[in-house]
């Protein structure tokens, strides 16, 4: 059980249902592979926000990382994906 | 009915905030440094709203296609904006599909040693 936790991420049926929440017509569908390479995105989205952040709070010589820290990259962050 | 609606959202968007929090939790401990508990939340809260902006433009390139399920392909174009993202999706998509082969390569291969043997009796 120690080897499970060395990837951390989404369950791929927690962004089926994320994803198919968004969708705007009824009949459209989220393919197998595109859920599991959707998976792979939000997971890096999610490392990035947190990496940035952190660079940036080590940048400013801060101990922990704050909102105004993730605020500062948040919009590079955005225009990236 | 639309109580369900939000109630099926709330659950979501806890999903999403438990994933995140977790992830940050083992980022910080690598870079020996804590995320606060406000910053998982914004990270969790932009990125349950960046997955509408996804879910729409995957929708939208699937239509384009003349598509009603979403493939891989529309992924591929979702990470476009950036060079390294789009290479490794890219990547990622090989390997599922060569995965894919190995799977149904094994699954034949059974079948074959399976006739084989039940030849010889």
């Amino acid at each position: 059980m120690a080897e499970k936790d060395a990837e951390v991420g989404f369950k791929k049926e927690t962004v089926s249902k994320l994803l198919s929440e968004f969708f705007k017509e009824d009949k459209t569908r989220l393919s197998g592979d595109a859920t599991l390479l959707m998976t792979e995105l939000l997971k890096i989205f999610v490392q990035e926000a947190a990496v940035r952040s952190l660079k940036q709070a080590e940048s400013e010589d801060c101990d922990q990382v704050d909102v105004e820290h993730f605020e500062k990259i948040l919009p590079q962050l955005l225009l990236d994906f | 009915m639309s109580d369900d609606r939000d109630e099926a959202r709330q659950r979501l968007k806890a999903a999403v905030h438990y994933a995140v929090g977790r992830m940050c939790q083992r980022i910080g401990e690598e870079h020996r440094r804590e995320l606060s508990r406000q910053v998982v939340a914004a990270i969790a809260e932009t990125t349950f709203r960046q997955c509408d902006i996804f879910a729409k433009d995957l929708e939208a390139f699937a239509r384009h296609a003349k598509r009603s399920t979403v493939s891989s392909d529309d992924v591929k174009l979702i990470a476009r904006r950036s060079t390294a993202l789009s290479v490794y999706i890219h990547n990622k998509s090989e390997e599922l599909n060569q995965e894919q082969r190995n799977l149904k390569k094994k699954n034949t291969g059974k079948r074959k040693s399976r006739d084989t043997e039940e030849s010889r009796e």
